[in-house]
């Protein structure tokens, strides 16, 4: 199990995968909008996707757990 | 004893002296991957140039039953040689000699080396693996610590001190790495701590192993402690004979020019493209960095750490040169406390050693944050002003997009005394970004708009034409020239050929109070 979480505090502006998802270690599974930057957050492991825990326009905090794989 | 009986007891004391703490001793280093004392310098220093000094002091001690333990050198090899033709002072710890812990002479013999590199104008390289200090000498030991910390600040600045760290280095041990120019650890068999796994648990409870708590890669990614991690003692060495190609001998002396094959008039049409044209779009740039240098050889430093700053070395036509970049692919380019304090202090040793800086920009500020602000980032972002103003190397910065707020002036700008400040003609250079600009500028007229949204996407829009450009500042002279990107390399290296025998100076003092 590995836990994608943010890089940096800002705003969540796309989710790109949904539960139930298979995803690649480095694929881009969120971006998040911060210092007027839109960075990709990739998956930190190959998996499937079991939760995801925030939507659209969330803010989050600097390391929050924004996606759980398993 | 007669003249072939003396020579022969040289021979036998030479054969002693150079086994250490014995065969045993030396198959049990081997058994860790470690190469001995000896062999590390003989890997590192060019062949038979090795200059053995002190090879037969032993301690002194007469407590504990020491008196009845004594192996010549005492459990550290020091002398001087050369690394590429060039003058090297050096001390290599013995772990199989009572651990490769310091007592009284060991100290001295250390000392008696710093002081030759000093008067003599070369570098200082210690070889770390050290149990620490050699506790049945008591504070002899300390003192011995002390002598060498005095001369590590000393020489800091006047010749440059590199430490590899190769085994153990622990308590005390670890403040003369801290005060040389570069520490370089290897993986899985060197840790630095002052405290150690046991003494933490019995204080805080906290349980961590040696290598969580101090290994080569916590100093390199977490704690800044260390800017290099190898994989085996020859890679740390090699690491050292590359980096002294960058490094002059001393403070008076230019670094090493190498014969450059590469064409100082290369351009290089992907660069145009490496910049987004939206400016919310990450990139890499270290593309940008790696394209200009000869041969895209770009060495970096202290690359596991605040990967929002890059630092490294590269050649612009064969001239050594220190590189200081914003990475917009992590944290967005921000400054915070970690790349402050990197960016400073890489700075501030390329200026000590005569190595001209480059600065790529591109920031859009400080990161914002309750952490940064308590951890001080006031102080740690004026080390960046600090280390650039006082900074008298020539000095050529690049602006490829964003130069926002307070991060524009810290970063080499005009008026910290770059000599020569480039821009892209994607260069945004603004007291802050557009949307947050407008909102302030035009907030009345927002909000009395019939159609808000579309009035201050209109006005963001005609903010970032007229001022989030380089036009602004190229018309100020804030900047020298806007550049095309493909031209990079030659214009970089027309600056620095321009500038390599600048001459500047800052005013007289004692010495400056830099904040720390």
């Amino acid at each position: 199990m590995s836990d994608v979480t943010a890089p940096m505090g800002g705003k969540i502006i796309d989710i790109k995968v949904n539960v139930g998802d298979t995803v690649s270690e480095n694929d881009e599974v969120v971006i998040i909008e911060a210092m007027k930057m839109e960075l990709p957050v990739v998956a930190t492991a190959s998996g499937t996707v079991k939760e995801v825990k925030f939507s659209n326009g969330d803010a989050v905090e600097a390391d929050a757990v924004l996606i759980v794989l398993e | 004893m007669n003249i072939e009986e003396k020579i022969k007891e040289l021979e036998r004391r030479n054969l002693e002296a150079n086994l250490g703490g014995g065969q045993a001793r030396i198959d049990q280093q081997h058994a860790k991957g470690k190469m001995t004392a000896r062999e590390r310098i003989e890997y590192l220093l060019d062949k038979d140039s090795f200059q053995e000094l002190d090879k037969f002091v032993v301690h002194r001690c007469h407590d504990f039953g020491m008196e009845k333990k004594k192996i010549p050198g005492d459990g550290v090899v020091t002398g001087y040689g050369s690394i590429d033709n060039r003058k090297v002072f050096l001390f290599s710890q013995d772990f199989t000699v009572f651990g490769g812990s310091l007592s009284g002479p060991f100290g001295e013999k250390v000392c008696k080396v710093m002081d030759l590199a000093l008067k003599n104008g070369a570098p200082f390289i210690g070889l770390n693996d050290s149990g620490g200090a050699r506790i049945q000498e008591g504070i002899v030991s300390l003192g011995s610590y002390g002598e060498i910390f005095k001369r590590n600040v000393l020489a800091s600045g006047v010749v440059p001190q590199i430490s590899v760290i190769m085994g153990p280095c622990a308590g005390g041990a670890v403040y003369s790495p801290a005060l040389t120019d570069f520490t370089i650890m290897v993986k899985n068999t060197s840790n630095m701590f002052i405290t150690g796994p046991q003494v933490i648990k019995a204080v805080t409870s906290e349980e961590v192993t040696p290598e969580e708590l101090g290994g080569a890669m916590t100093h390199n990614s977490k704690s800044g402690v260390a800017q290099f991690a190898e994989d085996s003692d020859q890679d740390a060495l090699d690491r050292v004979k590359v980096l002294l190609g960058y490094l002059p001998q001393n403070y008076r002396e230019k670094t090493p020019t190498v014969e450059c094959s590469d064409d100082p008039g290369r351009t290089d049409k992907a660069l145009n493209k490496v910049v987004p044209t939206n400016p919310k779009k990450p990139y890499d740039i270290k593309e940008i960095i790696q394209s200009v240098l000869d041969d895209n050889d770009f060495f970096e430093v202290q690359k596991h750490f605040a990967m929002n700053m890059v630092t490294g070395f590269g050649r612009l036509n064969g001239l050594a040169v220190g590189i200081v970049a914003n990475q917009p692919k992590v944290l967005a380019g921000c400054l915070d406390i970690n790349a402050s304090m990197k960016c400073a202090r890489f700075v501030r040793m390329c200026d000590c050693f005569n190595i001209p800086l480059v600065t790529f920009v591109d920031v859009p500020g400080f990161l914002p944050g309750v952490n940064q602000e308590y951890g001080g980032i006031i102080k740690h972002g004026a080390k960046i002003i600090y280390a650039y103003c006082e900074a008298t190397v020539p000095k050529i910065t690049v602006i490829t997009r964003k130069a926002y707020g307070g991060a524009y002036d810290v970063m080499s700008s005009k008026h910290h005394g770059g000599d020569i400040n480039y821009a892209y003609p994607t260069a945004e250079l603004a007291v802050m970004g557009p949307d947050g600009a407008v909102n302030i500028i035009f907030k009345k007229e927002i909000e009395s708009a019939d159609d808000p949204e579309t009035t201050r996407d209109r006005l963001v829009e005609e903010y970032r034409n007229n001022f989030a450009s380089p036009f602004k500042a190229a018309e100020l002279g804030y900047i020298d020239q806007i550049i095309f990107p493909e031209n990079t390399r030659p214009r970089l290296i027309q600056a620095l050929m321009m500038l390599k025998d600048k001459k500047d100076a800052i005013p007289k003092r004692k010495h400056g109070n830099t904040p720390l």
